[in-house]
């Protein structure tokens, strides 16, 4: 009962921000929004209701209670900077992206706690139409074209994972859509009907993970949303991509096809990995970089979802903290750009001069990214090339160690350049804001401390999602 | 009957690979429309009544009338009604089309299981991969539009055989109808048109590395 309560709440704060007839508005309903937020977190908390079921479709469990905490962490600074990004924006354009917002937060809870594979694909759906919104927000022909491209590609995925989920349903249960029930019945399913159902749920999550065959999708996405909603999209939004396909992971990790699917997760993987690492090199635009950087990152987790064992641990463990960095680096770019006006990477830099706070923000952030200690990356990373070499798996530890090595190259060479290249181009910076400078920070330094201490109840959530 | 049906949707997907004018995807969607409304009825006359009625309405609502609708306003509207590239030839559209569907017989057939109806799964497939071979063969987007349908059509093709366990099933699939062909084809198609002043494919480049 308490999560529709919650999605009703959160439905009529949304209807109430598009209605508003002023700013003040907007943001009086932005704090109603998360303090309906607050108060579902201080029923999981509090209350009680962690670890419980909620009706036949959703249960509070440790997955969905840890990226749902992420999720409204983000979305909160998200809240915070876009009041500040879209200042100069009119009225009916600055209320449609905060309901637009606020439903993409509601929508991505859904996907969190839903504990019907059904469910978590509805939802899914509804934050395609959401993020479509959102991308589109600028109304230019190049976000048009990303929006269409989204949404074109998004519904076409999600169709197929529709199929792949029905073939699931049917070749495991009849009848029961619950992850626990399909579990159980997955174990005796027809081998070659659950491959094929995989590969069709992974085709189609993949536009919302970012990782290959779909990943262009949210490159897109990312490069025409506004920066503080790239920031959402590239975490909150892949990690509801990353969690459905965590699910149907567990789901066939009883069956006789779960070996198989450890390896299409490895080759997924290595492909993602090498795409994003190629690509850091190849773009001209800061917003696609930290995209592909993106692809990266979940190329690595899906490698450890691959790997197995510690390797799943390690998977969730970078997907966490991978959420802070990234959100920290898109918000840094959203100060970025309010000095630009642009993210050309061949053309940008003097930023250290320009806005020392937003420049430091930005090589912390890059070392964090770069998962160098303290970065809590470095562990994740390192657990997931330990479990190689236990396995045996040498090919695999070369090819990992040679497409980071170009991803550390790539990352250094163009984060740095925008610090301390001089500035190319006949810009006219402006006074950059400090305050979203130091605010985007907090999120880097909360990770950097969390990779040198983790606290009790973070650890005993991830421990319980990694086992399965 | 139901088999009989089923060929002739079978039919509209090969006619669909080999069709190059835009009047034609807007007919064969409508015609998959109404093969879908009576394979719908007929296979699921077992379940609940009003959930039958709700399944129908949908099905010859949105897919036999609304979205052939649209597509036919869409043509009209943009004043375009062919495939122009030469490169896609039909030729090459139909050898992938028969390609598509002998794989589909042969999946199907291969891990053919008492619990799936091979029958539905195997042209599911088919309409998956037509749609996908629309989809990367045609230049315009309206055959985009129409690669989406087809996959969506299969999609819920697959759904009804196995509605009668999970007609839930059914209706999330008739969510993804509504949802998403009125809002691609309703507002995203119009406003392209309206601000590119086209409907190439090649015209949606400007996004890119």
């Amino acid at each position: 009962m308490t999560i529709y309560v919650y999605f009703l709440l959160c439905l009529l704060t949304a209807a109430a921000t598009f209605f508003a007839r002023s700013r003040r508005i907007v943001h009086a309903a932005g704090g109603v929004f998360y303090f309906v937020q607050a108060l579902l977190l201080a029923h999981l908390f509090l209350n009680g209701g962690y670890g419980t079921a909620c009706g036949s479709f959703f249960a509070f469990d440790a997955a969905g209670t840890l990226f749902f905490v992420l999720m409204i962490l983000v979305s909160g600074f998200v809240f915070a900077h876009s009041e500040s990004y879209l200042r100069n924006n009119s009225l009916p354009e600055y209320r449609l992206y905060f309901a637009l917002l606020m439903l993409l937060t509601t929508a991505l809870t859904g996907v969190y706690f839903a504990d019907n594979i059904a469910v978590t694909w509805i939802f899914l759906e509804g934050t395609t139409l959401c993020a479509a919104g959102l991308i589109y927000h600028r109304r230019t022909a190049q976000t048009l074209e990303a929006a269409w491209k989204y949404l074109f590609v998004c519904s076409t995925g999600i169709a197929m994972a529709y199929l792949g989920i029905l073939l699931l349903c049917t070749a495991a249960t009849r009848g029961a859509l619950s992850y626990e029930a399909l579990a159980a019945a997955a174990a005796e399913g027809n081998p070659l009907y659950l491959k094929t159902a995989f590969l069709l749920v992974l085709c189609g999550y993949s536009c919302k993970m970012e990782i290959f065959p779909l990943y262009t999708v949210g490159i897109d996405a990312n490069f025409a949303a506004p920066s503080p909603a790239s920031a959402l999209l590239s975490t909150g939004l892949v990690n509801a991509g990353f969690l459905a396909l965590l699910r149907v992971y567990a789901v066939l990790a009883g069956s006789p096809v779960f070996e198989w699917v450890r390896h299409v997760l490895v080759l997924v993987g290595v492909l993602s990995l090498m795409i994003g690492a190629l690509f850091l090199r190849r773009t001209n635009n800061y917003k696609r970089f930290l995209s592909y950087s993106t692809v990266e990152n979940m190329g690595i987790a899906a490698i450890g979802l691959g790997i197995g064992g510690a390797g799943v641990w390690a998977a969730v463990f970078h997907v966490v903290f991978h959420t802070f960095i990234k959100s920290s680096l898109f918000l840094q770019m959203a100060v970025v750009r309010q000095v630009y006006n642009g993210y050309r990477i061949n053309r940008l830099g003097d930023y250290m001069r320009i806005n020392r706070i937003g420049a430091v923000g930005i090589l912390v952030g890059t070392i964090a990214v770069l998962a160098f200690p303290p970065s809590p990356l470095f562990l994740s990373e390192l657990t997931i090339l330990r479990e190689t070499l236990a396995g045996d798996s040498w090919w695999l530890a070369i090819v990992l160690l040679v497409l980071l090595c170009i991803v550390i190259y790539s990352i250094c060479l163009r984060l740095l350049r925008l610090c301390y290249q001089p500035n190319q181009d006949e810009l006219h910076p402006s006074l950059a804001d400090r305050k979203l400078s130091w605010s985007a920070l907090a999120l880097l330094l909360a990770a950097l401390v969390a990779g040198i201490w983790q606290p009790p109840f973070l650890t005993t959530l991830i421990d319980r999602i990694a086992q399965l | 009957m139901i088999l009989s049906l089923v060929i002739l949707y079978v039919v509209t997907l090969v006619y669909l690979a080999i069709t190059e004018r835009f009047r034609n995807y807007a007919s064969i969607v409508c015609l998959q429309g109404l093969l879908l409304f009576a394979i719908a009825i007929l296979r699921l006359h077992a379940i609940d009544t009003i959930e039958l009625l709700f399944i129908g309405m949908e099905t010859l609502l949105f897919k036999a009338i609304v979205v052939p609708a649209i597509l036919f306003a869409v043509i009209r509207h943009t004043k375009i009604n062919r495939v122009p590239r030469p490169g896609s030839s039909q030729f090459n559209s139909l050898v992938l089309s028969i390609a598509a569907l002998a794989a589909s017989i042969s999946i199907a057939w291969y891990i053919a299981d008492p619990t799936v109806d091979m029958v539905f799964f195997g042209v599911a497939l088919y309409a998956l991969l037509s749609g996908l071979i629309l989809i990367v063969l045609r230049a315009r987007l309206f055959s985009h539009m129409v690669g989406f349908l087809v996959i969506e059509n299969g999609v819920f093709l697959f759904s009804t055989a196995i509605g009668i366990e999970m007609p839930f099933l059914i209706n999330i699939a008739i969510l993804l109808d509504i949802l998403i062909s009125v809002l691609m084809l309703g507002v995203f198609f119009t406003k392209i048109d309206r601000k590119l002043h086209a409907d190439d494919a090649d015209t949606l480049s400007h996004v890119k590395d």
